[in-house]
């Protein structure tokens, strides 16, 4: 989306037609013209001879073709892209996507945070003063996984279609809220297994040991300590310290996909598009569409672009089940955006609806022949649901009245967060440009990038950016580039707030005539005089869990449930059903037999005197907090503070001949409230750096074709015809031709597994995997679905005609819902019950790079019509086997089950033989390969099972271009040896290693295809589904729903 | 508030016409055949495309100013 496309008005349809041997290439590729004496020009001047066969100003090396090529030169500015675009992908449209040179990229990116520094109350051993410190801080920052692959295609000379598809998984520790440090709001943990100090847990409520949080008059933060030994109450000490901290909470792995396109019509001077995309995660869905449209006059030098964008985004959050006693959502709750979710275990879900819209308009200019300069204009108008709800602020409520045992200038509060509160609009506008200049003598590019941006809730931010693009030769090109942003502050950010009230008052419900009111032990209220009260016959229960109005459970400020110590009573009630009341003397008092109630008199007396309040409680209301007297908004989001950031980094690209071309980054950040503009804010506690890389392949389609029809390739014309692709299932199926030969493939699968849990190939019901499906636990939940994603890129190269060699970079996502098992037992601990309620509400994900797969491929013969190859292969652990869920309900989240892993942990050996015949329109094969785990236990403790899988099949060519397929497969897995070497809940039948491997037959459907012709001519395309015939799985299992896999190729 | 937003759009759009004016006067006259410099890929107003991409969501989830995260669904996800 981020080039626009090229002008044509230089170049007319019949020239194009005749320019043959020089076909238009793309921008920003390189391309080495295959001409006699290239590697000496080349060594000679470098990348003035890698020539940019673009539209502009395409250069030649044989002057008497110099001319004739630069009078269809085109101008550089089309291929602009907006600033806006690129800082606003899919919102504002990039005006018209350049499908000039089609091409398929993909790209992974790694992003993660360093540790922040985490400050909270830690004692002396010594002295037994409370004082602020630094707090180890044990969670693991957030880090995010990303993969995104592109394709653009011209579908004719003028229709240009382009499709992106983007995953990210992320997971780690971010700030929720923010406060005082001396309220007590991050404490020392202690590991669950050696009780040393592992880190801080979070206390939103904040946790001291006066129980108290306080400030002075001036608002300062006050520690307080005792001044007696041992402690009491009576006396206490106030120490100011304003140190504020993060308040962080970990998250369990969560992935994002997204899906767009954006089509394309070009005139010779101008151009229009549209696109549209949806971006998915468990909690938010955003649909977007935008269309754009650019104009080129003057002639070309200067080029117009417009855009217009439509964004709506529904938020769907389950709060954590964790934090309800916590954070206080009341007020998301009575505007109605929190409802409780029956089919999700009863979680409560907080919606919201935002719409942005966004326009830029851009203009880019050609200044001279060394230098062009664009600019741009954008606006974004965004409403509704404007916060995130996972955001609280920290809210000191000090109530006026109760200050009264405080010394002068302390006022003392409770602790409450609030979720966030955001106006429901934000009009933004960014206005910028860029300037690039050609340095000459050194052939290298300055760039340099202002934008400015500011709205209406007070942030103003500013933004420079330049880097030196500079060529070394031989295709390698580096990229130093420096970047600096500052903004100020939102005018309702607020690190905390102070507020003077109470959060909740509670008193007695006084009827207005008869005074006190009481209520009896079933809830009944009498309105009477005490002195003339009466007493139930009751029974005792001595402790029950304290539920709030909604029916959930109150903690306390440790996060412990809280009991209701006091002897709770009900009516003992009759034969009839009623409850029967004694006086004092235990003479039984008759009932009304209409309410079941004691009868009062006229007066609102009881019937019988008795002079007996026993057994009868106060009945009260709970008023809360006003919020009228909190501000309209309020949010600790950092990204809403003032700071600045100062990073910088690196990129490497090597053009490779034949359209293959790398790249890789790196870029380290830094973001601090001391690098503002305007001298530094007050919130340095924020401070955190960040580093990313990315590496991306792109493959120009193009620059193949022209590879081919210029000589370059000499057999690439082989694979156009070779018909006897295996199955898209297959794995090491095939070799490549002739030596010097390399294939870029992209591989998908996706399996999913849903419906009967299977006990060996029997189906079972609940009560027997409650009872056998955990070992010699009893099972609690069981998985409801799961699914898996692959993207593989399968790099192949011949060194030989006899061997192939061959690199397999996976990435993986996982996800698995649980479903709650009838006559599953209760947990033993609250904890654990609080965390299977989590787990139900949230189900699990996980993603990232998986296992890096390297195989050589032998032919061992090969006589044209029967064909054998044997590979013998290294899988090297690359892919994670230590993911964990996070913290939740004071307890660990250990260990996700064995299969959320994205690898083997081990070094793995998978060697397989390959057989493939062909015949007329007629191809066959069978394969048998095998897995070996190479150790006995990865580093978490266990290893996957050995692997054997066997198959044939059978293919028949219906066209030239298309093929089907029919396969069987046969695979035997073996269960995890070993075991989890840490924590790990086991809750279901998938935390336990007895549970996985297996036996399955497969039968799959294939069709391949291949483009016979053309720009695109030896890409072929392959889907197949493999359908379970069987399955006999060890332990208890889900059943399969099937898989797909799909394969995109291209040799050259 | 609103009326800062304003006055900075109109401000700005001042500037950028103003830029633009003195760009059209002083830009020189770049014949075809002159440009190929400014074909060069590292000319490209943004030679890394892919990059730049990732980039901007890192910066956008992270920043309030360098642009909206709506329609990166990132809204909820750049935690």
């Amino acid at each position: 989306m981020n080039k626009l496309i090229p002008c044509r008005a230089c170049q007319t349809r019949d020239d194009r037609n005749h320019d043959v041997a020089v076909p238009p290439e793309p921008l920003g590729y390189i391309h080495k013209r295959p001409v006699k004496g290239f590697d000496q020009l080349q060594s000679r001047a470098g990348d003035s001879v890698t020539q940019s066969f673009q539209l502009a100003g395409r250069a030649s090396p044989r002057p008497s073709g110099l001319k004739r090529f630069l009078a269809k030169a085109e101008c550089p500015s089309l291929q602009a892209l907006t600033t806006a675009a690129l800082l606003l992908p899919g919102l504002i449209a990039s005006p018209v996507y350049a499908a000039e040179g089609d091409e398929v990229d993909f790209q992974y990116g790694h992003y993660q945070e360093t540790k922040r520094n985490i400050y909270g109350l830690a004692t002396d051993p010594v002295t037994g003063v409370d004082s602020v410190s630094k707090l180890k801080n044990g969670l693991n920052p957030i880090e995010v996984d990303s993969l995104h692959g592109s394709a653009k295609i011209a579908l004719s000379d003028r229709v240009k279609f382009a499709f992106n598809y983007l995953q990210d998984t992320w997971g780690g520790a971010t700030p929720v809220s923010s406060a005082p440090a001396a309220w007590g709001v991050n404490q020392p943990l202690l590991s669950q297994i050696d009780q040393t100090v592992a880190g801080a847990t979070p206390w939103l409520q904040g946790t001291t040991k006066s129980g108290r949080a306080a400030v002075d008059g001036q608002g300062r933060p006050l520690v307080v300590n005792s001044n007696t030994n041992p402690e009491s109450a009576a006396t206490w000490a106030y120490t100011p310290n304003n140190q504020l901290t993060d308040i962080l909470a970990s998250a369990s792995p969560e992935t994002r996909n997204q899906g767009d396109f954006k089509l394309a019509y070009e005139w010779d001077q101008a151009a229009i598009s549209a696109g549209a995309g949806i971006s998915s995660e468990r909690d938010y869905e955003s649909r977007f569409g935008n269309i754009g449209g650019l104009w080129n006059f003057n002639q070309k030098h200067t080029t117009l672009n417009l855009g217009l964008s439509y964004t709506n985004s529904n938020t769907h959050a389950v709060l954590n089940h964790d934090s309800y006693p916590y954070i206080d959502s009341t007020a998301y709750r009575d505007n109605g955006q929190i409802q409780t979710n029956a089919d999700r275990a009863g979680a409560n879900i907080l919606y919201g609806n935002r719409q942005d819209w966004g326009t830029n308009f851009g203009i880019t200019q050609i200044v001279n022949k060394d230098a062009l300069v664009s600019g741009d204009i954008s606006f974004t108008r965004s409403t509704g649901y404007l916060a995130n709800p996972y955001k609280a602020v920290n809210v000191l409520f000090v109530d006026p009245v109760a200050q009264a045992d405080n010394p002068p200038n302390v006022f003392t509060g409770e602790l409450k967060a609030l979720l966030e509160k955001r106006p429901d609009q934000r009009n933004q506008f960014n206005v910028g440009g860029r300037y690039v200049q050609f340095i000459n003598p050194i052939n290298a590019a300055l760039h340099f990038d202002y934008h400015f941006s500011s709205d209406d809730w007070g942030i103003q931010g500013h933004t420079f950016e330049a880097d030196w693009a500079q060529p070394v030769g031989n295709g390698w090109v580096v990229t130093p580039r420096i970047r600096y942003y500052s903004q100020n502050t939102a005018n309702f950010y607020t690190p905390y707030l102070v507020n003077n009230q109470a959060y909740s008052t509670t008193s007695s419900v006084i009827d207005p005539v008869r005074g006190q009111a009481y209520k009896d032990a079933s809830g009944q209220v009498f309105f009477e005089d005490p002195t003339a009260a009466i007493t139930a016959v009751t029974t005792t229960i001595t402790q029950e869990l304290l539920l709030d109005e909604n029916g959930i459970p109150v903690f306390d400020a440790n996060g412990n449930p809280v009991f209701i110590d006091v002897t709770t009573t009900t009516p003992i009630l009759d034969a009839n059903g009623q409850p029967t009341y004694t006086d004092k003397s235990g003479n039984p008092i008759p009932v009304d037999p209409a309410t079941g109630f004691a009868v009062v008199d006229a007066n609102g007396k009881i019937v019988t005197d008795a002079n007996i309040i026993n057994g009868l409680t106060a009945k009260t209301q709970t008023k809360p907090f006003d919020p009228g007297k909190l501000p309209a908004n309020y949010s600790s989001d950092e990204r809403l503070a003032g700071f600045g950031a100062l990073s910088g980094g690196v990129t490497i690209s090597k053009q490779f001949a034949k359209g293959l071309s790398l790249e890789t980054g790196f870029e380290y950040y830094t973001h601090q409230a001391s690098l503002k503009i305007g001298g530094g804010s007050a919130n340095s506690f924020n401070n955190f750096d960040s580093w990313n890389v990315n590496a991306a392949l792109k493959v120009n389609m193009e620059a193949l074709s022209l590879a081919r029809s210029t000589g370059d390739n000499v057999h690439a014309g082989h694979e156009h015809h070779h018909g006897a692709h295996e199955p898209a299932g297959v794995m090491y199926g095939h070799m490549l031709p002739k030596a010097g030969d390399m294939m870029v493939g992209y591989r998908y699968m996706y399996g999913s597994q849903s419906g009967d849990t299977l006990h060996n190939s029997r189906k079972v019901y609940d009560p027997d995997i409650v009872a056998n499906g955990c070992g010699p636990n009893p099972c609690f939940i069981k998985a409801g679905n799961m699914s898996m994603n692959m993207h593989m890129l399968d790099l192949m190269y011949a060194p030989t005609d006899w061997l192939t060699l061959m690199l397999m970079p996976q990435f993986v996502s996982m996800s698995m819902t649980m479903d709650a098992l009838a006559g599953a037992p209760s947990a033993p601990t609250f904890q654990e019950i609080g965390m299977l309620e989590h787990h139900l509400q949230n189900g699990h994900q996980s993603g990232g790079i998986g296992d890096l797969g390297m195989y050589a491929l032998f032919k061992l013969f090969d006589n044209g019509t029967h064909h054998v190859h044997v590979t013998t292969g290294i899988s090297a652990p690359t892919g994670a086997v230590d993911l964990k869920l996070n913290r939740n309900h004071q307890l660990d989240g250990g260990f996700m089950d064995y299969g959320m892993q994205l690898g083997s942990g081990t070094w793995d050996f998978k060697p397989s033989l390959t057989y493939t015949g062909q015949w007329q329109q007629f191809s066959w094969g069978a394969q048998s390969s095998g897995t070996v785990r190479m150790e006995n236990r990865n580093q978490s403790g266990y290893a996957l099972g050995d692997l054997f899988q066997t198959t044939a099949w059978g293919s028949y060519n219906f066209t030239n271009w298309l093929a089907g397929s029919l396969r069987g497969l046969y695979t035997a897995q073996g269960a995890i040896k070993g075991q989890y070497n840490g924590f790990i809940n086991k809750f279901g039948p998938m935390d336990y290693p007895a549970n996985y491997g297996g036996n399955y037959w497969d039968i799959g459907f294939g069709l391949s295809a291949m483009v016979p012709s053309g720009d695109w001519a030896g890409n072929r395309v392959s889907v197949e589904w493999l359908q379970p015939v069987l399955d006999n799985v060890n332990g208890y299992q889900l059943q399969r729903d099937g898989s797909l896999s799909a394969t995109w190729s291209v040799a050259f | 508030m609103r009326i800062t937003v304003k006055k900075n759009l109109f401000k700005s759009s001042i500037l950028a016409g103003i830029s633009l004016g003195l760009c059209l006067a002083g830009c020189s006259t770049v014949k075809p055949w002159e440009r190929g410099t400014l074909a060069k890929p590292q000319m490209a107003l943004d030679a890394y495309p892919l990059q730049s991409g990732l980039r901007a969501h890192n910066y956008a989830s992270r920043e309030a100013g360098s642009g909206s995260n709506a329609a990166q669904g990132g809204g909820c996800g750049c935690n």
